[in-house]
């Protein structure tokens, strides 16, 4: 059995998320699951809706459901750790602002983790700055190892599939191997360079690096601002749909000759440097992911190198920029 | 002597001849798989899909009752947001069966829904074979297999009851002719939006050409909180209990009913009434709490269930469509053939088994005195709501 915890979930990405969960998009159609929700108290009737209506779906995968605001009692016994929650930035804030507030939140909630989670569990930060927060949690939580805490890029990954499939007009499913590098801001770097539909190179298929080295890499970086244009709300179903991918494939294994993209503890490949939690195109099998190096790794041309290293970057000065708060 | 020989080659041979064809079949098996034909996508239309309108939960009571004052809240209905999704992974139609969506909202949501469409294609789901956000009825109803109503009007402050009905009744008028004329022969309809029994009753009234039994309403909603309930109650697991029942519509008089439900323990079967022994907790708190649940949730979230609708939606069009397990029952809201003496020509949930894409009322079981006092009363809203709709249409 998994039990999963939500930090922060009454929020729209948790409501979309628990019943993908309950249902075994997650983990499987085999795998029962306990759900531990966590949110703060002022959300706590709202997070016991949430748990009634759980009960009211009768989902038989689901068997158990621990609605709280004690971190404690949440992390207790997980083996999957979904943190949506944290401190959006609001009109007239600064960063420092932001940052100082996440990391307090990021800093007591990987205390809980590395005392009461079950070994092994597995983490996936979701909330922004998804990378640095990940990192703060890695540094407060030393005895989860460094390989269990990832944060999300599966959207930005998927989103860059989705334009690329409506580009040459094919199934989504035929498209694969994108790459999303570096921070889940706008400084992210999607890569088609190795991407393929159908065994055939997309940059070959499509036939315009103008657009690929430019419209098609803004319109991925901004999907998050154009949705929140439409809906007038920021994506949850999305999100909530890639945050399944990416624990799906990192538990059960991506299949032969795919890759993703997952916010990894960087080990330094690809020159970028060790110590961030940067994305990269991973593989995973028996629960393990593992960077994509091939014989010498991906080859990486200028333009690419130059995106990658920039990304970097903010990811070295927003780490900085944590750190500082913490003194 | 020759004969005996013959007999024995004979035996000899059969053993050798039965395990060739065995290998064979085996062989034949393997390259169908491998040819790993993908069926044909279904399309689904989901009425009401952006998500940004306004819902009543006081449309869960009861349209007649006087006494009831308007909400002065408005809330978001986030149904159709939390079911598009569920669609697209299969958990209405199975894991092996591609989807297209149409998506149809009102003009004032055709941004949002479009939105809604740019999600979709963000989380590159591979059963989605195509999404249309639409805001115009004869393309979002063309060529649909499956129709989810969840769109509706819901009723605002200061509205007469009258009114309310006459909004749906015309929303539901223009969408039955929709899908009478465009929709696939044999397409199913399942109406989530409230008054739910009579919107789709409308809807029944003006597409004549869709058979009547394949115009539904929601109730496994009632029917899943039903089953939620009577398993915290006995702190067992909700996989297993079965065989309640909704009676009725799907408002405040709906009767919910477990004289005729069993848990499973220890691979046994029990009767919920043997299990809980406390008639007196059945025959009110029990009923009430199904009954009131969708206020309770708004109470709890300040906004309408939208999950467990969604995916109660997702269970009646499964069942419906695969079937339901042997020896298990759903309660869904179709068109009564007088049944249980409950009048023909309403909407009414009953007890019903699926198979081969049709469903069909469990017959003969017993119904005691107070049962019939319940399931009248319902069907007498019904009637009364139904009057009131047919007014509006004159």
């Amino acid at each position: 059995m998994f039990e999963r915890d939500f930090s922060g979930f009454s929020g729209q990405i948790g409501y979309a998320l628990v019943p993908m969960v309950a249902r075994g998009v997650m983990l499987g159609a085999d795998q029962p699951v306990i759900l531990h929700m966590l949110d703060i108290p002022p959300a706590a009737e709202a997070l016991n809706g949430v748990k009634m209506e759980l009960v009211d779906a009768a989902f038989p995968l689901l068997k158990g459901v621990v609605a709280t605001t004690d971190v404690i009692e949440a992390c207790t016994g997980v083996s999957i750790a979904v943190m949506v929650g944290g401190f959006p930035r609001k009109e007239g804030m600064e960063r420092k602002d932001v940052m100082s507030k996440n990391v307090s939140i990021y800093k007591s909630q990987a205390s809980a983790l590395e005392k009461h989670a079950a070994a092994n569990c597995k983490v996936l930060v979701v909330a922004n700055p998804a990378n640095t927060n990940a990192l703060i949690l890695k540094e407060f939580a030393p005895s989860i190892p460094e390989r269990n805490i990832t944060c999300l890029t599966r959207l930005d990954h998927n989103r860059a599939l989705g334009q690329i499939s409506e580009r040459l007009n094919v199934q989504v499913s035929d498209v694969k191997n994108a790459i999303i590098w570096g921070n889940h801001s706008s400084s992210q770097y999607p890569d088609v360079n190795h991407a393929t539909v159908a065994g055939k190179p997309v940059k070959q298929l499509i036939n315009d690096d103008a657009w690929l080295s430019g419209e098609f890499i803004a319109t991925v970086q901004q999907r998050g601002a154009a949705i929140i244009k439409a809906r007038k709300l920021s994506s949850a179903l999305s999100a909530a749909s890639s945050a399944c991918d990416h624990i799906r494939d990192w538990v059960l294994g991506t299949p032969e000759g795919t890759w993703v993209s997952m916010g990894v503890y960087s080990d330094g490949s690809y020159n970028v440097p060790a110590g961030l939690i940067y994305s990269f195109p991973v593989t995973c099998r028996n629960g393990e992911w593992t960077i994509v190096q091939g014989k010498s790794g991906l080859s990486i041309d200028e333009f690419s190198r130059k995106k990658l290293d920039a990304t970097a970057e903010e990811l070295s000065e927003e780490k900085a920029l944590a750190y500082s708060c913490l003194s | 002597m020759e004969d005996y020989y013959y007999m024995e080659e004979l035996v000899q041979k059969i053993p050798v001849i039965s395990i060739c064809c065995y290998l064979f079949w085996k062989i034949i098996k393997h390259f169908v798989k491998l040819l790993d034909v993908e069926k044909d996508p279904m399309i689904v239309l989901v009425t009401g899909a952006a998500g940004i309108y306004f819902y009543d939960f006081y449309a869960h009571t009861s349209y007649l009752r006087a006494d009831i004052s308007v909400s002065k809240s408005l809330y978001r209905c986030q149904i159709g947001y939390a079911l598009v999704p569920m669609i697209a992974r299969g958990e209405m139609l199975g894991p092996d069966q591609p989807v297209i969506l149409h998506m149809l909202d009102i003009e004032p949501a055709a941004e949002a829904l479009n939105g809604v469409k740019m999600e979709l294609i963000d989380a590159a789901l591979p059963l989605l074979k195509g999404v249309v956000a639409t805001t115009n009825v004869v393309e979002a109803c063309t060529g649909v297999d499956i129709a989810v109503m969840v769109g509706g009007f819901p009723r605002k402050e200061g509205m007469e009851r009258k009114d309310v009905m006459s909004k749906n009744v015309s929303i539901y008028k223009a969408q039955a002719s929709a899908l009478e004329e465009h929709a696939a022969e044999n397409c199913k309809v399942l109406v989530v939006a409230n008054p739910a029994n009579t919107n789709a009753l409308i809807l029944k009234e003006y597409a004549p050409s869709i058979p009547e039994k394949n115009i539904t309403c929601l109730t496994r909603l009632d029917h899943n909180r039903a089953l939620g309930q009577v398993s915290e109650k006995l702190d067992i697991h909700v996989g297993n209990v079965k065989n309640v029942i909704i009676w009725g519509n799907h408002s405040s008089t709906q009767y919910p009913d477990v004289n005729h439900a069993t848990a499973t323990t220890d691979l046994k079967e029990t009767p919920i009434k043997e299990l809980v022994s406390n008639d007196q907790w059945l025959n009110t708190e029990f009923i009430t709490t199904v009954q009131q649940r969708g206020a309770a949730i708004i109470k709890a979230r300040k906004l309408s269930s939208a999950l467990s609708a969604a995916s109660s939606a997702c269970d009646h069009i499964h069942d419906w469509v695969l079937g339901t397990p042997k020896g298990k029952w759903v309660s869904m809201g179709v068109y009564s053939d007088g049944s249980y003496g409950i009048p023909e020509g309403l909407v009414y949930s009953f007890p019903v088994t699926c198979d081969k894409g049709e469903w069909s009322i469990v017959q003969s079981l017993k119904i005691d005195e107070f049962s019939r006092a319940k399931m009248d009363a319902t069907a007498k809203e019904l009637i009364e709501e139904k009057s009131l709709a047919y007014s509006c249409l004159n």
